[in-house]
């Protein structure tokens, strides 16, 4: 990965459109809990509210939005120090090292200006994202069995979680 | 509702729950007994909690156990649907019983019924719920058959300690 391309910025609410076109991709959204247009409309409008806080990374390639990563602020006090984070890279975009990289400036963001300790994720069952999630020092906490359901059968969902 | 009769216990009975029922949960969160067991601690936390909990009574998705023919609420239990398709075959559900009120069987009443409603109303395969380490609510979920599948621990930090969330689950 040539570091001369990478940027990241980051996300405002003009990005949506971005992730709505990525998550339209079949191959994207299997790994996502929405099913048609509407659920993902929802799903960006409550993603991408997180911009408000700052708490949403957008990355790009040579100027143009290639993936964006969001970190679901919890407002409860109690539960302030962990954080769920969830990320997307553009389909042509894959293989560069941009979601480890992604990851990594999010982790930074989620210690140093949130003060989070524990980050965590959720992750469908053969999803090739988990691979890089191990990479990256998260650990398996559970495993939701039958978590979605499809037509084709049920996928379980593993949660992970990397303390900071 | 009501399918599973709660005969043993005199007086309680198990309606839909109403919005107007918001008040009671707003006094259970507030004491510390019950409050300990919830993520809320402030006031906007636990009003922005009450109109997203009784908010799923529109739905039906929520039960309320009262007593004194209906006169005293004594407990809530509620199916929190999920709003996507792929997803819609099981729900977390939330339940809190008065105080006063435990160890009386009205939570095993009410969760019976809860998963009466879950199977047979909104055909759910599954009902989840998360709870905190130590939760005397986990020694009814046990009974219940419900397994845990999920432990994350040092989820909750409250007054500078930790505590772990445990998830259970049930099929139905």
């Amino acid at each position: 990965m040539s570091s001369t391309h990478l940027t990241f910025r980051f996300a405002s609410h003009e990005d949506a459109p971005y992730l709505t076109e990525w998550l339209t991709e079949p191959s994207i959204l299997r790994w996502f809990p929405m099913y048609d247009a509407r659920e993902i409309d929802d799903a960006v409008r409550i993603w991408i509210s997180y911009s408000r806080l700052h708490a949403c990374l957008t990355a790009e390639w040579d100027d143009i939005p290639c993936a964006i990563a969001n970190l679901y602020i919890q407002p409860f006090r109690k539960l302030a120090h962990t954080c769920l984070f969830s990320i997307i890279v553009r389909k042509d975009m894959r293989g560069k090292g941009i979601g480890k990289a992604l990851i990594e400036e999010l982790m930074k963001l989620a210690k140093m200006k949130f003060h989070i300790e524990i980050l965590h994720l959720e992750v469908y069952e053969g999803n090739p994202a988990k691979k890089l999630y191990e990479r990256l020092g998260f650990v398996e906490f559970g495993f939701h069995k039958k978590f979605i359901k499809e037509e084709d059968g049920y996928l379980g969902k593993f949660f992970m979680q990397k303390v900071l | 509702m009501q399918s599973q009769t709660p005969e043993e216990i005199a007086g309680l009975d198990i309606r839909y729950s109403y919005l107007t029922d918001a008040p009671a949960l707003r006094e259970w969160l507030y004491d510390p007994q019950v409050q300990r067991w919830f993520p809320v601690a402030e006031e906007k936390e636990i009003e922005d909690a009450i109109q997203c909990w009784i908010g799923f009574s529109r739905y039906s998705s929520s039960l309320t156990a009262t007593l004194d023919k209906g006169a005293t609420i004594c407990g809530i239990a509620t199916l929190f649907l999920m709003p996507y398709r792929k997803v819609s075959h099981h729900c977390l559900f939330k339940m809190v019983v008065d105080p006063k009120y435990q160890h009386q069987g009205i939570g095993t009443s009410l969760l019976k019924n809860l998963k009466h409603l879950a199977k047979n109303y909104f055909h759910l395969e599954m009902m989840h719920i998360e709870v905190f380490d130590k939760n005397p609510f986990i020694h009814l979920l046990h009974k219940q058959d419900f397994h845990e599948f999920a432990r994350q621990d040092k989820f909750v930090k409250d007054k500078g300690e930790y505590h772990a969330r445990i998830l259970y689950e049930s099929y139905l």
